[in-house]
């Protein structure tokens, strides 16, 4: 609370000239088709490599996603203030959620080659049958809608919405998003949780663990929140947004410390407990993990996703100056190596065995989604310019 | 004849946070190091105002929380390697039982660092308390129902009991009134 709002005027609206860009839309799209032409070569000829690096650079983009649409839910549940002027842009991040259900599709077709219990049979092996209430293509299936249907609800109304008030600056879209936001945590916890469960933790159908969900949930709203940073900087280098100051990096980089440390503590008390009840069917999780090449992967995700970046962030001066952006790309390499070790040991589990494949779809899907984000930038004003609490987030102080 | 009493310093009311906030700033900008606000409630960004800087509460924060991780590690290996090592639930007695001294390690840091918060914050704030001349001002008692108040103390070089008077009625104060020790 302050009350020196006589001292401040509106700022100005400010749209994306699409100028700025360069040719940067033109590169992402021809990275884009590139990359997922050369990922189509592979569906043909090395169908098995390529469903595990599509499904990888799928995960990577999905959660990253998820995590934006958790941080847009969590400002209008909070009614928060700080944010209003960074919300567009976790809101522009969301908007390529619905696309992912059309890069889901290569992933049903290869599923038999992700997926063992796929075309397992009743009988085959005991402990599917005692899960195939829940593992069955039926009920995978309507899951899979299930998400992708919730999560374009949820996506498309709060920025629809956001939007809008830029037009009218009616106060009941805030009420409206409101409700949205509360109901948007319970969608995006529960489709990370669940899809994770189905995609990921799926691809070893006897390993289970039940700190999965929170684990790739906590990956994903830190290095989500790190997007957010370098998508802000961006826009800042271009000369868009000069009413985001330091304070606002300030709160960003906190949360970005807090998902350092919360990835952290969720990660080690996966292991630890399944490391200290040394049962097989869970330990062969990390038994692949961290044995061969894989061990110098895992020793490296904990120091680099934690060690490091946790004391620097710790440091005030980190969060308020443009270091945070290259803790912030940090944080996003170390997300991406996190998914790695996830996906790629189910189909190698005697060692690192890199793909050209694994490149490509990263190249194609993350070209894709950066075209889509963009063609969503340039459409709709920088920040929600009528929204009630705009104020009150340019003369932020924390 | 009247007792004689020291001077703590020159007290004002103000109107509301607002009307405190631009004052402190004016204080601030006078080049006063020996005052205080007094609010009913934390009002944001009146560190800015008053001129504060940042807080160096993190620097003992973060000594106590290392004094509690080393502790911890003392605590676990000390026994496990050295005087008393013994097999638990299968597990080696040598630095690949690290992990299952992570816990302790990691309450230790957070127990460390809340008792160190705790005590360093009351030092730093002088506390307990049991006298404070503010209280000799009866007006003061509002402060914590709907009064703002500045208080510039007397042992500040630039108090003068004349010139801070008028300053304090120039930004605003009401009912300017010394108060004793």
């Amino acid at each position: 609370m302050s009350d020196h709002s006589h001292e401040i005027t509106p700022p100005e609206p400010e749209k994306f000239d699409a100028k700025h860009l360069g040719g940067l839309q033109q590169i992402l799209l021809g990275a884009a088709v590139g990359g997922i032409g050369v990922s189509a070569i592979g569906f043909f000829v090395a169908r098995q490599q390529f469903a595990f690096s599509w499904l990888f650079a799928f995960a990577y983009f999905f959660t990253i996603a998820c995590g934006a649409l958790f941080w847009t839910s969590l400002q209008h549940a909070t009614d928060s203030e700080w944010s209003v002027l960074v919300r567009r842009q976790m809101e522009n991040l969301t908007r390529v959620l619905p696309w992912f259900a059309l890069l889901f599709l290569p992933l049903l077709v290869c599923a038999p080659f992700l997926w063992k219990w796929w075309n397992l049979q009743p009988g085959d092996d005991a402990l599917l049958d005692a899960k195939s209430g829940y593992l069955n293509q039926t009920f995978f299936y309507c899951r899979a809608a299930g998400y992708f249907f919730f999560l374009w609800w949820v996506s498309s109304t709060l920025a629809k919405r956001s939007i809008a008030q830029d037009a009218d600056g009616a106060a009941k879209h805030t009420y409206v998003m409101r409700k949205f936001g509360i109901g948007g945590i319970v969608v995006v916890a529960l489709s990370i949780s669940f899809a994770g469960f189905d995609w990921l933790m799926g691809l070893d159908y006897h390993w289970f663990s039940t700190m999965w969900g929170v684990y790739l949930f906590a990956g994903a709203a830190g290095s989500s929140m790190s997007l957010l940073v370098l998508v802000i900087t961006w826009l800042k280098s271009k000369g868009y947004l000069k009413t985001v100051n330091n304070e606002h990096y300030h709160i960003m980089g906190k949360f970005m410390l807090a998902f350092t440390i919360f990835w952290a503590y969720i990660g080690f008390s996966q292991y630890m407990l399944i490391w200290y009840a040394n049962i097989p069917e869970e330990t062969i999780y990390f038994r692949i993990r961290n044995t061969e090449s894989w061990w110098y992967f895992s020793q490296f995700l904990v120091i680099g996703r934690f060690f490091l970046p946790f004391p620097v962030l710790l440091m005030q001066a980190t969060k308020k100056t443009k270091y945070i952006n290259y803790v912030a790309v940090w944080i996003l390499l170390m997300q991406l190596l996190d998914v790695y070790v996830i996906v790629l040991p189910a189909l190698h589990p005697t060692g690192f065995s890199p793909s050209m494949f694994d490149l490509f779809s990263f190249i194609g899907i993350g070209g894709l989604m950066g075209w889509l984000f963009l063609r969503n930038l340039v459409k709709s004003n920088l920040f929600p310019m009528r929204d009630p609490r705009l104020l009150g987030s340019i003369k932020l102080s924390n | 004849m009247a007792e004689y009493r020291k001077i703590y310093g020159l007290g004002a009311q103000f109107e509301s946070a607002a009307a405190l906030m631009k004052a402190a700033e004016k204080i601030r900008d006078a080049g006063f190091s020996k005052w205080d606000v007094h609010t009913p409630f934390p009002v944001h960004g009146m560190d800015k105002a008053m001129g504060l800087g940042k807080s160096w509460l993190s620097t003992p924060v973060l000594i106590g929380g290392a004094i509690g991780t080393l502790t911890a590690t003392l605590l676990t290996f000390i026994p496990s390697w050295g005087i008393y090592p013994m097999i638990v639930h299968g597990k080696p007695f040598n630095w690949a039982t690290l992990p299952a001294f992570f816990p302790i390690m990691f309450e230790l840091t957070v127990l460390f660092s809340a008792f160190t918060t705790v005590f360093a914050l009351l030092i730093m704030n002088q506390l307990p308390k049991w006298y404070h001349p503010v209280f000799n001002w009866e007006r003061f008692s509002r402060v914590t129902d709907d009064g703002f108040f500045i208080v510039v103390e007397a042992r500040d070089a630039k108090f003068s009991e004349t010139k801070t008077r008028a300053l304090l009625e120039e930004v605003g104060g009401s009912h300017v009134t010394l108060i004793h020790d």
